[in-house]
């Protein structure tokens, strides 16, 4: 019953030379039987063609013969998993397979399996080395399948792809990519976290969902993931009095330290992952369980984009200012020793790390305190942008030589000379203020990191933190403790002054931006009064550099510093506390002529009429976003493709942290912005995320998958 | 045992469900049973208390049961353990016009064709067994002990495909199940995930 290899290609090397000249590509592996082509496979790419280091997504494309399955990761009562090895060259890595959501099959005698009918996906990320020699690779895989309608036969084969190397790729495939990574379960968002509670019986399991709306659902299942040692008999729904709903999932056999399962939560065709979490206390007793975490290969899996997610936090333009700062600072000591050079690197990274761990702690608590936790959710606070205004300024006005920090000099003098330990101090504070200005720049990689922390226990947000702390300044390190790659740098000289005083301008252009936040959130009044604030600081910061230096006596300093708080607070309290506050939240200037403001009722609406929507989630401060908006969306071919479509274009607008956006956007298991979403009108519950930074290529393809009437049109 | 029989049957009843999905527990004494072999005869459970009793659901058409006997597998441990004292029923629960559904003829036939050692081949064409059971695949295998208690359920090893060159490395269960026992310890692994094709039954 198992093919025979040699009588296949016998009968169909003809077939297969052909098809491989007419699609160059995909090389396709029939399953017979009795005549009949039972399942086809074969391995497609979602890239035209390999970027050495960049990874990619292949899948094995599986066709059934109508009414013929194959199977889920779990199967069920009866059947077996689809299974591919991957036969790569060295230095390839492959991930695991993204199943997509299966159906639950039952057969005669309450049989019930998990599977696919008609065709399925099954999807891998595959991440090529760093550099190729080749100019094409083969890619190969060995898989085996089950695939059962009345009876079962299993099938295998070898699949391949041959892929060019090259320096850029495009998407290819776009349409079966599309569908099938529409069909992947989500993460379970975080406020449905503490509505999912796990209890172990004497014999079974039980799924307690609180969560209302999802509890109403007539058509929500659970689908068990149980590890290899687990025998479980079907899933039971039930609705309790209190509108809560519970899955009794039997077991024959668990390990005793179970008490959850993996699984997926189903629902309208979609589905939320729950990780496995086993608590250790005894069953029964407790009302209540640990709720889902993941597992460790998962945890370390985004622990890593947390650190390249910090890595790349650096090139960010937000953050670049203070790079050249620093490394500017490096020049400065390189004649130094390499101990001293060493300790700023460490003091730098220092910096780094307490702002991170202490932004943890309060996401932390904030959590705790129940309310809706996003990433750079300090921005739509706008007290806190004109803090930043102030912080910001007050360093621009050191650099151009206004005042000088002389910190601590009477209290330090001692064992180190002062100016080391100021050179700490200040690359500790170099390291903070750094990392505050790296926020608001969602880098791809942190988006799903970081949506993975937000869903997840206390510990795993920490950890995360520390990884992206760690990623931000491993350059530093690197750079410190290896001084010689510091000599490579010019020597210090007069000129040291004038590029100083040229990073003061660029703080002046960041305070710029952080002004138009300002406007944007709170309207052209907000900006004029904390002008007005940062016009008295700058008095104050002058005031300092010429009446409060070293020079002049003790008293005299006295007074100044009397002066300068009396200002300080008089300004604060006059133009932020009274006039500041005073505004209020500026309606969205967000939004140009051919853009509708989003509402989730609009959304529905538009659907309803049978129309494409395409959502941007946007917000003022937000430069990943802009970037997007002026490089891609608000492109003449880019905006002319919409109108073609007939795309309804929607702006979201988080600039004030808008809740029920916020909602949303953790819907897609998302902390933050940016975020692109098409709803194709053939298919509105199949909604397409579009990767946080845009190419028009990437648009223009997902636009002619929503709408292939226009595509075959035009 | 049996007031449990009859309040799950009676409450199946009324749901309007035919089978009691509940599966058997280790530990619990097997559910009893009788059904005609292959010649014409009748077995139940109850005739073999004091041995020990292995069942295990057959389907020839099914590719992890010719797994186990192309390669002659199943028959090796079918002859290893008759010899010791221990009985072997095979159960063949397809449905009429299903795969693998066989009469008392084709039965034989088979039996001959494939050196089948077992005790006894027996017929459960309405599935009544199998849904007492709980068996869902092909093959899936029960241990019985001499007390009739059940101290196994499951695959028959640990190597869940359907290709024969797997048999070699894997652990199979039901050897291990029965030579603890015999040698008076407890089941390391009383109960594994079955693999195998779905039972063809009817309903």
């Amino acid at each position: 019953m198992v093919i025979n290899e040699m009588n296949w290609l016998q009968r169909s090397a003809r077939l297969l030379l052909f098809a491989a000249l007419l699609f160059a590509s995909p090389h396709l592996r029939a399953q017979k039987f009795e005549g009949r082509d039972l399942v086809n496979a074969s391995l497609i790419a979602d890239t035209t063609a390999i970027v050495p280091g960049r990874a990619f997504t292949a899948g094995l494309l599986l066709k059934m013969a109508p009414t013929w399955h194959t199977y889920w990761q779990y199967p069920g009562d009866a059947g077996i998993p689809t299974e591919i090895k991957w036969q790569l060259p060295a230095g390839w890595k492959a991930g695991p397979i993204r199943w997509p959501i299966p159906l639950k099959l039952t057969e005669p005698g309450e049989i019930q399996i998990y599977g696919y009918h008609d065709e399925v996906l099954l999807m891998t990320e595959l991440t090529p080395p760093a550099t190729i020699a080749a100019k094409s690779v083969h890619l190969a895989a060995a898989v085996g399948w089950l695939v059962c309608a009345k009876i079962c036969v299993p099938g295998n084969g070898n699949v391949q792809l041959d892929l060019p190397v090259g320096g850029a790729a495009s998407a290819a495939n776009p349409a079966v990519f599309a569908k099938f990574r529409a069909q992947l379960s989500r993460n379970l968002p975080n406020d449905a976290l503490s509505a999912i509670h796990w209890q172990r019986e004497a014999k079974d399991f039980r799924l307690t969902i609180s969560d209302r709306s999802l509890a109403q659902d007539g058509n929500v299942d659970f689908f068990p993931l149980p590890g290899a040692t687990t025998v479980l008999g079907h899933p039971q729904r039930q609705q309790t009095s209190d509108g809560s709903l519970v899955f009794t999932i039997p077991f024959e056999s668990a390990a005793p330290g179970i008490h959850s399962l993996a699984g997926l939560i189903v629902f309208d065709h979609q589905a939320w992952s729950l990780g496995k979490s086993t608590s250790l206390s005894p069953g029964p007793a407790t009302a209540k369980s640990a709720p889902a975490s993941s597992t460790a290969r998962d945890l370390l899996k985004f622990l890593l984009f947390g650190f390249i997610g910090g890595f790349i936090l650096n090139l960010m333009p937000c953050v670049l200012p203070v790079i050249s700062l620093k490394i500017f600072g490096f020049m400065q000591h390189a004649g130094d020793s390499r101990a001293k050079i060493f300790g700023n690197g460490v003091a730098f990274s220092a910096g780094i790390f307490v702002w991170f761990v202490g932004l943890a702690l309060l996401m932390i608590a904030l959590k705790a305190a129940g309310h809706q936790i996003t990433w750079a959710f300090q921005f739509t606070n706008p007290l806190f942008v004109v803090a930043m205004s102030a912080v910001v300024l007050v360093f621009a006005l050191n650099l151009f030589g206004v005042f000088e920090i002389t910190l601590s000099a009477r209290a330090s003098g001692g064992l180190l000379g002062w100016s080391a330990r100021e050179g700490y101090a200040g690359s500790f504070f170099q390291g903070v203020f750094a990392t505050v200005l790296a926020t608001p720049c969602t880098a791809p990689f942190l988006g799903s990191a970081l949506g993975f922390a937000f869903a997840a226990s206390a510990g795993v947000i920490l950890l995360m933190f520390v990884a992206i702390a760690a990623g931000m300044s491993a350059p530093y390190l690197l750079l410190t403790a290896q001084p010689a790659w510091l000599r490579f740098l010019p020597r210090p000289g007069a000129w040291m002054v004038r590029v100083k005083q040229f990073m003061g301008f660029l703080l002046i252009a960041t305070l710029l931006f952080l002004l138009w936040v300002l406007g944007a959130e709170r309207g052209p009044e907000a900006i004029v009064w904390t002008g007005a604030f940062l016009l008295v600081l700058s008095i104050v910061c002058w005031m300092k550099g010429s009446f409060s230096t070293p020079a002049n006596s003790f008293s005299q300093r006295l007074v100044v510093c009397a002066l300068m708080a009396l200002l300080v607070l008089g300004g604060g309290y006059y133009f932020i506390g009274e006039k500041f506050r005073a505004t209020r939240i500026a309606a969205s200037s967000l939004t140009p002529n051919d853009w509708v403001a989003f509402t989730p009722e609009r959304l529905r609406d538009e659907l309803a009429q049978g129309r494409s929507v395409f959502v941007d989630f946007t917000a003022a401060w937000c430069i990943t976003c802009k970037f997007n908006e002026a490089s891609v969306l608000e492109t003449a071919v880019v905006k002319n493709a919409f109108a073609r479509a007939g795309v309804v274009k929607m702006k979201a607008d988080w600039t004030n942290a808008d809740p029920v956006i916020t909602k949303t956007l953790q819907q897609f298991g998302r902390v933050g912005v940016p975020l692109y979403v098409l709803y194709p009108a053939t298919s509105p519950d199949h909604p397409v995320v579009l990767p946080e930074l845009l190419t028009q290529t990437l648009v223009l393809d997902s636009l002619q998958n929503a709408a292939p009437k226009v595509a075959a049109a035009h | 045992m049996k007031t449990k029989l009859l309040i799950l049957s009676l409450t199946t009843l009324c749901s309007g469900a035919l089978f009691a999905a509940e599966a058997p527990s280790i530990g619990a004494p097997a559910p009893a049973f009788s059904l005609p072999n292959s010649q014409g005869k009748t077995d139940s459970l109850g005739q073999f208390k004091g041995k020990y009793v292995v069942l295990e659901w057959f389907n020839p058409g099914c590719p992890f049961v010719q797994k186990h006997y192309k390669s002659g597998n199943m028959q090796k441990l079918q002859k290893e353990f008759t010899g010791k004292n221990v009985v072997w029923l095979t159960i063949d629960s397809s449905a009429p016009g299903q795969e693998g559904n066989l009469t008392p003829a084709e039965a034989s036939k088979q039996i001959a064709e494939w050196n089948i050692k077992s005790t006894a081949f027996l017929l459960d064409p309405s599935g009544k067994v199998g849904h007492e059971y709980a068996a869902t695949n092909t093959p899936h295998m029960f241990v019985i002990d001499p007390e009739g208690k059940l101290i196994y359920s499951g695959a028959i090893d640990n190597k869940p495909t359907a290709n024969p060159a797997d048999i070699a490395d894997a652990t199979n269960y039901v050897k291990a199940a029965l030579d603890e026992s015999m040698a008076g310890k407890p089941v390391q692994t009383p109960n594994s995930r079955a693999y195998g094709c779905s039972i063809k039954y009817d309903r």
